[in-house]
């Protein structure tokens, strides 16, 4: 029973990237970003690919990170240069991103079943290959966290912050919409690449179908989170991200402890968060954001 | 010459088809330091002629220099590293989830790219940015130094557009725009925005134009007042020259010069 827990709790945190990076573009760059869903399955395809070629498993997680980078990258500039509308961007660039995740793995499902890491020689914490998980994803989410709130918190940051919180204000004191916008939306895919690598590292298997639905998933770690904590500054509303994304991740594993058919996880994650947002005091800006920005 | 602006057209498609071109080599320069209201009635170009300077409005050809430098072809973020603004709505020139700190940090750094390599040095707005903002809302005689960590939107209208003058002025601009930067405001906060207003003008001798439409502001204001008609430049007035008027001979003035507008088909 406990090691459902575990397990879902090393689900959230592995999954935390993902929810970061959707705060990022939601809550900081006020930018709905569907990107996510390609950046994600991009993330874990390449880390697959990688680590079933035995590349050290650093490098596997850092050229996730910069495939994912350039995927957002692709969508700021969609966004920005063409003044496509922010969903439709992000829909263009997934769409693509598809066909490049299959083509890079080279079949649509590449298995990690005999992979040994580094972490196996680690201390078991009394719980087994979860507990090694544990100790591993929490080092590396807290690294997250830490160099966000530096990131945030730094003149670049600032400059971020005032791009989502408002334009108008932003430009007439010198940022670049362009620069800006496709900088942060590259940050937050990067981050959501390294989720993806993570999670198919943990699981032990990518699938390029692995995206589908990503950005709800972000998004209900992200509104879970903000509901519990309710942050005041940009750490703990980072860290209320994270706490969501493993709260969000338990609510899924009490789900299907009761008997939920795993066929029908997506219709309740949607469901769930459809009913989160019909409370109507989750303000949730970007969605209804126009593009053309430049 | 701190501002000049030559042989500038900018029209406009209609609503109801045709084109308006409001300014047709519309020429009009200002020495450094010099502080300019601009009056006139609603469509005489006006604000369209901040934006023109500014850079949310593109010309259509002519040239706008600012100390010599050619501003017609630069975005507006790269002008705005040498113009300070202060719009209208005051929801407009602060960002309201920011502190106070932070908005007038961001301010101070107008000049450099924050969106760079540079933009990672450091941690700010740090402490000493804090208390040297607090000292400088202080020296303003603003009631705000103790509340440089409070969000800028949890401040009241006339505060927030206190803080986006104080904005404006920071970071060395060469040019001051303020666009009816009053015109949403009580009696009581916009006396108290023009006082800092000629204040902050006097302390930093940054050239101005302040688009009003207050003729009491514009005769109690500045050292010229340029009216605009049509896109047209109907009338000059240095500080003396502008004693002979009161409010009403002013508004007398308002629409008694017939200026042509230019409309065709096609621009």
């Amino acid at each position: 029973m406990l090691s459902i827990w575990i397990g879902a709790c090393d689900q959230g945190l592995a999954y935390a990237g993902l929810a970061l990076g959707v705060y990022l573009t939601l809550r900081v760059l006020n930018f709905a970003d569907i990107t996510v869903d390609g950046s994600f399955a991009l993330g874990g395809g390449s880390a697959a690919l990688l680590l079933s070629d035995h590349v050290a498993p650093p490098l596997a997680l850092l050229v996730p990170m910069a495939l994912g980078a350039l995927a957002g990258a692709v969508t700021g500039l969609i966004h920005t240069r063409l003044g496509v509308n922010d969903l439709f961007a992000g829909i263009l660039t997934t769409t693509g991103l598809y066909s490049i995740t299959l083509r890079l793995m080279g079949r649509s499902n590449i298995p990690l079943t005999d992979l040994r890491l580094t972490i196996d020689s680690w201390p078991d914490l009394g719980l087994a290959s979860d507990g090694r998980w544990l100790l591993a994803l929490l080092l590396v989410v807290a690294g997250l966290i830490g160099l966000l709130t530096l990131l945030l918190a730094t003149d670049l940051g600032l400059a971020l912050r005032a791009l989502g919180n408002n334009p108008v204000m932003a430009r007439s004191n010198g940022v670049s919409t362009r620069r800006g916008l496709t900088l942060g939306i590259a940050a937050a895919n990067a981050l959501v690449a390294l989720a993806g690598a993570l999670v198919a590292t943990y699981q032990g298997f990518a699938d390029v179908t692995m995206g589908l639905g990503s950005l709800i998933l972000g998004l209900g770690a992200v509104i879970v989170g903000e509901s519990v904590l309710r942050p005041r500054s940009v750490p703990m509303a980072l860290l209320a991200v994270v706490l969501g994304s493993v709260l969000f991740r338990a609510m899924i594993a009490l789900a299907l402890q009761l008997g939920m058919d795993p066929v029908d996880l997506k219709l309740a994650t949607a469901l769930l968060l459809l009913a989160a947002l019909g409370l109507g005091r989750l303000r949730i800006p970007g969605l209804s954001d126009a593009g053309g920005r430049s | 010459m701190s501002l000049q602006v030559q042989r500038l057209r900018w029209g406009h498609a209609q609503p109801g088809g045709g084109w308006r071109q409001l300014f047709d080599n519309f020429e009009f320069s200002c020495p450094t330091g010099q502080f300019v209201v601009v009056i006139g009635s609603n469509g005489s170009g006006k604000s369209t002629l901040l934006n023109l300077v500014a850079g949310t409005l593109q010309a259509d050809t002519g040239s706008v220099q600012l100390e010599g430098r050619e501003l017609v072809g630069m975005p507006d973020h790269r002008r705005a590293r040498r113009i300070g603004r202060v719009m209208q709505n005051p929801l407009d020139g602060t960002a309201p989830g920011l502190t106070i700190a932070e908005n007038l940090r961001l301010a101070e750094c107008r000049r450099r790219s924050l969106l760079s390599l540079r933009g990672l040095a450091g941690l700010h707005p740090s402490r000493s940015d804090r208390r040297r903002y607090a000292e400088l809302l202080e020296e303003l005689g603003l009631p705000l130094a103790d509340r440089v960590d409070t969000p800028v939107g949890q401040l009241s209208g006339g505060q927030r557009q206190t803080i986006s003058l104080v904005m404006a002025t920071l970071g060395q601009p060469r040019l001051l725009l303020l666009d009816e930067h009053t015109a949403a405001l009580d009696p009581r906060a916009e006396a108290t925005v023009m006082e800092l207003t000629d204040r902050l003008v006097a302390r930093l001798g940054t050239t101005t134009l302040m688009v009003t439409h207050s003729l009491e502001q514009a005769l109690r204001h500045g050292d010229r007042l340029v009216m605009l008609q049509a896109g047209q430049l109907i009338g000059d007035w240095n500080a003396e020259e502008r004693q002979q008027f009161t409010p009403a001979t002013l508004r007398a003035l308002y629409g008694s010069v017939t200026v042509g507008t230019h409309s065709s088909e096609s621009p």
